[in-house]
């Protein structure tokens, strides 16, 4: 039998037993919402609304509606894609990575931030679609049989390596998080009253019985999955970094985007979990489960992130000059000093200056802090995509041609409409689906509980 | 009887055995399993075809005759019953024709396509004006202009010919009979058969005086040549034999007397030891300014004491004037210069003043160069306007004397300066009848509307200059139940005859040797031109102390025609008005210019917002007792001192739905039929003005863009030194782009390789390749709102940089740090150097867009071209922000059914989708576009090489762009043919890639611009 040593923090605080842990993870689902519930989900379905309205608004008149022009292809529409898929990153990480390197901390997160990636590669691949000039035509982007003759798509398009990255990424996920969620479905079967509702969750637990054998499956599963997917989350970035470096726009073609982006990818999915999961912990009681100590573990990898991403920025300039490519010298310049100061300084700012706060115990250890700066980052994440494609793009190398980029209220529609769109989910999402992974936490209870720990300090001693 | 015989099947039918007759009951020989099948159970279930799959073959079935059902509407197109000779689908014929519109005298060909004109295309056989403008080029669209007047109007009405020419004749005649003056205030008439019948008409009524108005007079000129040689008219220039031109405020390549001599120009200065040398002497920074070798700011009011001292400088028996020190040591060294070619240069005066033309031609004269560069013999017969013929009609109409007025195709309430006073006592005439192609702001105070017919529908003999004559032709039959001025004249009289019979009397009257047919095919015959006359003695003295009188202090405005809309003929052209000014790059307006110092003193001035669109702010600008209100003010470098300009022909109510409300009406402050105007006061108004300015950034930031160099280094160094290489660093030392390439090589050596060659020292960015291309490839117009965000559609586009003060070498001296640097070089030099270049898609043949597309749109061709599937696009709009030349086009909006653009873009009605180009596809909604070098040209060319079994020849074909292109900038060709023009280009050490580091391998290259710079 495995025991955790005694100098460790436990993971799961209170007196909680077996039976506890499926009552708290069960009550959100079985009693009604709370009116702070209704609040959110209805704020959020306006904004959904109104984002689907833009949305349908671009395919029925054109691009046009949004403030690109020919020089500045791409900007809110690109921006939001990297920001969500980038979003999208924590949860994976925190599943596959931290389970093959068995991190035992992240079973009380794990599942509410694969539910965050999913809905926020949901968010990220609707825009690879509406930003299309004849979205109508998507299917050409995938490598299907056609009456067009021998027509293939371009494999040296990086936008073709997102076709192909995202939609594994998220299969891969969904995969993954569906396996993790059967007991748990089971669990919440084997509980409900309601005929209607037992239905639903006995069909969504697949008949899992909780044999011997179902757990071995299930383990088994979970590592190949988790195997599959961790290189995932290091691909996923890293070709979307490619969109870029592959190009030859000074300002986009850098070799360190790669990981560069996949650093900034982790970062911004962290503060995003530590944004849902400060709410919800709270929300729905959950303190015992999510506790301080979880926090601080994600604040320690948001400042471990963020300073990567504050050195891959400085990197950046230093190639700039050391390159001696006018071109590329001018780009960084620009970034820095030209009509999109604003942007770039927000960005280093909330980048690079605020995850240092974490340093301090006491700052990592405070919620309000923490919220803050889980929010800080992510406005400076969406900055950082911001400053990579539109100062980029508006004084590249031909001066004749050098324009602005200014937001539409459809530019601006659209992505209010996707948070909006990633909160329904997610609201709906934490009324419906057993929010921590309770199977798996009750594995750890005996060796990382609160009480069991001090009850084997007692009687031990020492192990 | 042969039918009641009968066969039997054997011998049971013969003896009528009951299986016989059992087997005539049964239709079917043996029974059939259906009955089984479908009341058998078992069978039914252990059939292979379950319910399931029936309902399964039910509904793909069923879905897929509804998508079957989903077809495209059809578009029926109906067939010719009886097919005319000449006409065969898809193959264009082209007739020769004469144009005169606007001022503006061309000799084109003109594309028809199953009848249609669609194209203007130079005439290059011609040698007076045989190229196109970009107007001319342009002046097609206005022929399928939803807005011309389709039958004649009176009072208001529709009427028909026969009673508006009954009442037209009667009004005409009632002027005259009762003794009042009958005014025909037409353009210049250029026509011997025009000139005839009006002849005619004012033999007929005694009473009749012939104006002629059209925006921009050169009465002062013909005032002086009237004098020196007899004849109303101006002499043409000819620079075959031109070493130096100085001009002073002649906008001698853009807009001035008419005489087109880009092509001229531009072969005298080619880069050699005989580059012709260029000085301009400038108000306002003109396209002749921006192509100039030095360039000196001169108040125009100054212009005329300047050339007097130059007279006297050179042996002109004037005393030397006053001028300020720096115009006088510029003046000085011109004057050596000028000694040093005596014989082979030219003096140029711009203007509408006496005092000026003397002098310059009093230079011209004491230079020995005329009868050289300066031909009085071959006369420029555009211009016989006669200012004081004007003002005393003005006077005649004002004591109402003036009984009717006949306007042919003069806007006189628009165009007619206010000063003269002319429209304020229009009221005081019986009747005003108006011939004109729109129901415009005259036709609105007029009695009567005369629709005239579009150039494109007439007949006509012309006569530019004594040495050319023209024909017209129609190359459709009319659109609209309209006339031309001839038609009416002889409608009129009285005359029943018909046009074409007129045209070839007068022909025949000419006396010339080609007979009618072979003028019709070639557009242009020559005629021998008397001796010149004797040149008449002239008062230096007189034209000294006017010309000394005329320098004022104070502001000054100058008005000049826009290379877009000339004197405003074009003003519902949206071609026209979406062309970017080659100098100022907006489009959809004009501005008052005023310099960064004047701005500054007047503090207005520019301002971009977040989007990058320009605006500026209002002035109101009075000029002696007239007053132009809301004037937006675009902020210029190059102006002289205190110098402010206006174009003229803007600000429209009644021009059509894309014209009105374009621009400001500049005649409202014009000094009478001065080129411009003294003690103007200038005050700041409120509110601020949207721009449609395409180039944000105006300076080349310290890169290699234009490439340009000094005659002196060109003629002596080595060619690495001014046309340098970028070299990169490698480990087997250092290396060009092309040298260090990861790509594969395409085969560039099988079939052709279609290359261009752009010579920046010939471009002098005169944008008729823009509109020869928007002609040609269908490009949408988007309208000013559109273009003031940046979404402009050219294929083909004119950049323009201006020089800046601070250079890298400066930065470097004065140890400026590089942030500084950079905003500093943004900022042109007061007085810039110009440089222009046209940029569309550079074919590239390591092309950065087709690596990107994600499937595979935009790939490569063979022949070095870059394709674009346009069907296959779906709009990602990477290939656009990957291309360095940022040359791609998206279709933003479906410009041709989104109502937004209904005022702008020809191709959304019937009439304007006529001018399309039916070899080229309309781009849909989120569909990339971009210059494909013509390929429908290319494809037609290798089809009629195939057909007669031989190879493409060199200039066989070329693109739209270098087909319109004057000055012989653009050379294209396929350089796999070695004997090619543009693969001897492709040698020269001029020749460069434009962003040759990047690596693309572009299939257009630059040829070096060389200034000529004392």
């Amino acid at each position: 039998m495995h025991y955790e040593s005694p100098v460790r923090e436990p993971l799961i605080l209170g007196d909680k037993s077996y039976h506890d842990i499926t009552v708290d993870v069960a009550k959100p689902i079985e009693t009604t919402a709370p009116k702070s519930w209704w609040i959110a989900i209805s704020i959020s379905l306006v904004m959904f609304l109104w984002g689907v309205g833009c949305i349908l608004y671009t395919i029925g008149v054109g691009i046009g509606t949004w403030g690109l022009n020919k020089t500045v292809g791409w900007a809110w529409d690109i921006t939001n894609f990297v920001w969500w898929v980038g979003i999208g990153h924590a949860g994976t990480l925190i599943s596959a990575v931290l389970l093959l390197f068995r991190q035992k901390w992240r079973m009380s997160i794990n599942r509410s931030a694969e539910a965050m990636t999913i809905f926020a590669v949901i968010q990220a691949a609707l825009f690879p679609g509406i930003h299309m000039g004849r979205i109508w035509l998507a299917y050409f982007v995938f490598p299907i049989p056609n009456t067009f003759g021998s027509l293939w798509v371009n494999f040296n398009s990086p936008l073709l390596w997102d076709v192909f990255a995202i939609s594994t990424y998220f299969s891969v996920s969904v995969v993954f998080w569906y396996v993790g969620l059967i007991p748990d479905f089971a669990m919440l079967r084997d509980r409900a009253v309601k005929p209607v509702v037992k239905h639903i969750y006995s069909i969504l637990s697949f008949g899992w019985g909780g044999k011997a054998k179902h757990w071995q499956r299930f383990e088994e599963v979970s590592l190949i999955l988790a195997g599959l997917a961790t290189p995932l989350v290091l691909s996923v970035h890293t070709i979307v970094s490619m969109d870029f470096a592959t190009s030859v726009i000074p300002g986009w073609h850098t070799t360190i985007f790669p990981p560069y982006f996949v650093a900034g990818a982790i970062f911004s999915g962290f503060a995003m979990v530590q944004t849902l999961l400060i709410i919800m912990r709270k929300m729905f009681k959950m303190e015992d489960y999510i506790t301080i100590q979880h926090i601080e573990m994600m604040n320690i990898i948001i400042m471990i992130t963020g300073s990567i991403v504050g050195i891959a920025y400085i990197t950046e300039l230093f190639i700039a000059w050391y390159s001696g490519v006018e071109y590329e010298q001018y780009a960084f310049l620009n970034r820095a000093t030209g009509p999109y100061w604003w942007a770039y300084w927000s960005m280093m700012t909330c980048n690079v200056f605020s995850p240092q706060f974490m340093w301090f115990k006491k700052l990592r250890t405070n919620l309000v802090f923490t919220f803050i700066i889980s929010i800080v980052v992510n406005i400076g994440m969406w900055f950082e995509r911001f400053v990579i494609i539109v100062t980029s793009l508006h004084r590249d190398y031909l001066p004749s041609s050098w324009s602005m980029f200014s937001p539409t209220f459809v530019d601006i529609g659209i992505f209010i409409g996707t948070i909006g769109f990633f909160f329904v989910l997610f609201l709906l999402y934490a009324r419906s689906f057993p929010v921590i992974a309770q199977a798996e936490l009750k594995t750890i209870l005996k060796s990382s509980g609160e009480n069991y720990k001090k009850l084997r300090e007692k009687g031990h001693g020492h192990h | 009887m042969a039918n009641s015989k009968k066969y039997w099947k054997g011998f049971d039918d013969l003896i009528d055995s009951p299986i016989s007759k059992s087997l005539a009951e049964n239709e079917f020989a043996e029974p059939l399993p259906s009955t089984d099948f479908y009341g058998d159970e078992k069978k039914l279930e252990s059939s292979s075809t379950s319910r399931r799959d029936f309902l399964k073959f039910l509904g793909f079935s069923t879905a897929a005759a509804t998508l079957a059902a989903c077809e495209a509407p059809v578009v029926e197109s109906i067939p010719y019953v009886v097919k005319p000779e000449e006409i065969i689908p898809g193959v264009p014929n082209y007739y020769a024709t004469s144009i005169f519109q606007g001022g503006d005298f061309a000799s084109v060909l003109v594309k028809t396509r199953e009848g249609r004109p669609i194209k203007i295309e130079p005439n290059k056989d011609v040698a007076f004006n045989g190229g196109t403008s970009a107007r001319i080029q342009g002046s097609i669209l206005s022929l399928y202009d939803a807005n011309r007047l389709q039958e004649p109007m009176a009072g208001g009405d529709i009427s028909s010919w026969p009673e508006v020419i009954k009442a037209t004749k009667a009004a005409i005649e009632k002027a005259n009979n009762s003794g009042k003056q009958v005014l025909f205030v037409t353009q210049n008439i250029i026509s011997p058969l025009a000139n005839k019948l009006v002849g005619q008409m004012a033999m007929q009524y005694s009473n009749l005086h012939h104006i002629i108005f059209d925006g921009t007079s050169f009465s002062g000129k013909l005032d002086f040549y009237e004098k020196a040689i007899g004849k109303r008219a101006l002499p043409t220039m000819n620079l075959d034999n031109a070493s130096l031109i100085v001009s002073f405020n002649a906008d001698f390549l853009g807009e001035y007397t008419g005489q087109s001599v880009s092509s001229t120009y531009a072969a005298k200065r080619k880069p050699g030891k005989s580059m012709l040398r260029h000085v301009q002497f400038e108000s306002m920074l003109s396209i002749s300014g921006a192509a100039a070798d030095n360039r000196y700011k001169l108040r125009a009011s100054e212009q005329a004491v300047a050339l007097a001292y130059l007279y006297s400088k050179l042996g002109g028996a004037v005393s030397k004037p006053n001028v300020n020190e720096s115009t006088a040591s510029q003046l000085d060294a011109v004057a050596k210069e000028l000694k040093a070619a005596a014989g082979t240069s030219l003096v140029l005066a711009g203007g509408n003043d006496e005092a000026s033309e003397a002098f310059a031609f009093g230079i011209n004269q004491l230079l020995g160069n005329v009868g050289k560069t300066l031909d009085v013999a071959n006369l420029l017969l555009l211009h016989a306007e006669n200012d004081a013929k004007l003002s005393n009609a003005t006077k005649s109409l004002a004591s109402g004397k003036v009984g009717a007025v006949v306007f042919v195709d003069v806007n006189a309430v628009h165009a007619l300066p206010k000063s003269l006073g002319f429209t304020a006592n229009l009221d005081k005439a019986d009747a005003v009848i108006t011939l004109t192609d729109r129901l415009d702001e005259t036709a609105a105070v007029a009695n009567y509307a005369l629709p005239l017919t579009h150039f494109l529908e007439s007949w006509n003999i012309l006569h530019p200059t004594s040495n050319t004559v023209g024909l017209s032709q129609p190359t459709i039959g009319k659109l609209f139940n309209t006339m031309q001025f001839e038609e009416v004249l002889l409608a009129w009289l009285g005359e029943d005859k018909k046009l074409y019979d007129a045209v070839k009397e007068t022909y025949s009257e000419l006396n010339l040797d080609a007979p009618f047919n072979t003028a019709l095919h070639d557009g242009v015959v020559s005629k021998e031109v008397a001796a010149a006359a004797a040149l008449a003695d002239v008062d230096y003295s007189g034209y000294a102390k006017a010309a000394s009188a005329a320098v004022s202090s104070g502001t000054e405005i100058v008005f000049y025609r826009s290379t877009a809309l000339g004197n405003g003929t074009y003003a519902n052209n949206p071609w026209l008005l979406e062309m970017p000014d080659p100098i100022s790059r907006v489009s959809w307006d004009n501005y008052l210019m005023v310099s960064p110092s004047k701005a500054e003193e007047l503090g207005v001035r520019n301002y971009t917002e977040s989007n990058g669109a320009v605006n500026g702010d209002y002035v109101t600008v009075t000029v002696g007792e007239n007053q132009l209100e809301n004037v937006p003010v675009f902020v210029q470098p190059g102006l002289a001192p205190d110098t402010v300009a206006l174009a003229i022909g803007y600000g429209r109510t009644a021009a059509g739905k894309a014209g009105n409300e374009v621009g400001v009406n500049a005649a409202t402050i014009m000094n009478g039929l001065q080129h411009w105007a003294t003690g103007v006061s200038i005050a700041k108004a409120s509110g601020k003005h949207e721009f449609a300015c395409i180039q944000l950034a105006h300076t080349m930031m310290g890169r290699k863009i234009v490439n340009e160099t000094t005659l002196e280094a060109f003629l002596n160094d080595s060619h690495e030194s001014w046309n340098v290489k970028t070299k990169f660093e490698t480990h087997k030392g250092q290396l060009t782009a092309s040298e260090t390439t990861l790509w594969q090589a395409h085969d560039h050596q099988t079939g052709h390789m279609w290359n261009m060659s752009i010579d920046l020292n010939s471009c002098i960015g005169c944008g008729a390749c823009v509109i020869a291309c928007n002609a040609e490839n269908n490009v949408p117009v988007v309208g000013k709102d559109e273009m003031r965000r940046h979404r402009d559609m050219h294929w083909l586009r004119i950049d323009r940089y201006y020089s800046s003060d601070m250079t890298e070498e400066v930065a470097e001296e004065e140890g400026i740090r590089a942030t500084t640097k950079f905003l500093k070089m943004e900022i042109a030099s007061d007085n810039p150097e110009v440089v222009f270049q046209p940029v569309m898609c550079q074919h590239c043949n390591n092309a950065p867009c087709e690596t990107v597309c994600p499937v595979a749109a935009t790939v490569h061709s063979a022949e070095g071209l870059n394709h674009m599937a346009y069907n296959r696009c779906i709009g990602t709009r990477y290939c656009a922000n990957n291309c360095p030349y940022k040359v791609r086009r998206f279709n933003w909006f479906s410009y041709e059914n989104n109502s937004d653009f209904t005022a702008v873009n020809p191709a959304q009605d019937d009439l304007g989708r006529m001018v399309l180009n039916p070899d080229v596809t309309v781009r849909a909604r989120g569909v990339m576009e971009k210059c494909s070098l013509c390929i429908q040209r290319i494809q037609y060319a290798k089809l009629e090489a195939k057909k007669d079994g031989r190879k493409v020849r060199d200039g066989e074909f070329t693109t739209a762009c270098a087909q319109a292109c004057d000055s012989g900038a653009l050379v294209f060709g396929d350089i796999n043919d070695s004997a090619s023009r543009v693969a001897e280009l492709k040698k020269d050490t001029r020749m460069y890639h434009l962003l040759e580091d990047v690596g693309t391998e572009p299939s257009i290259f630059y040829q070096t611009k060389v200034r000529n710079k004392a």
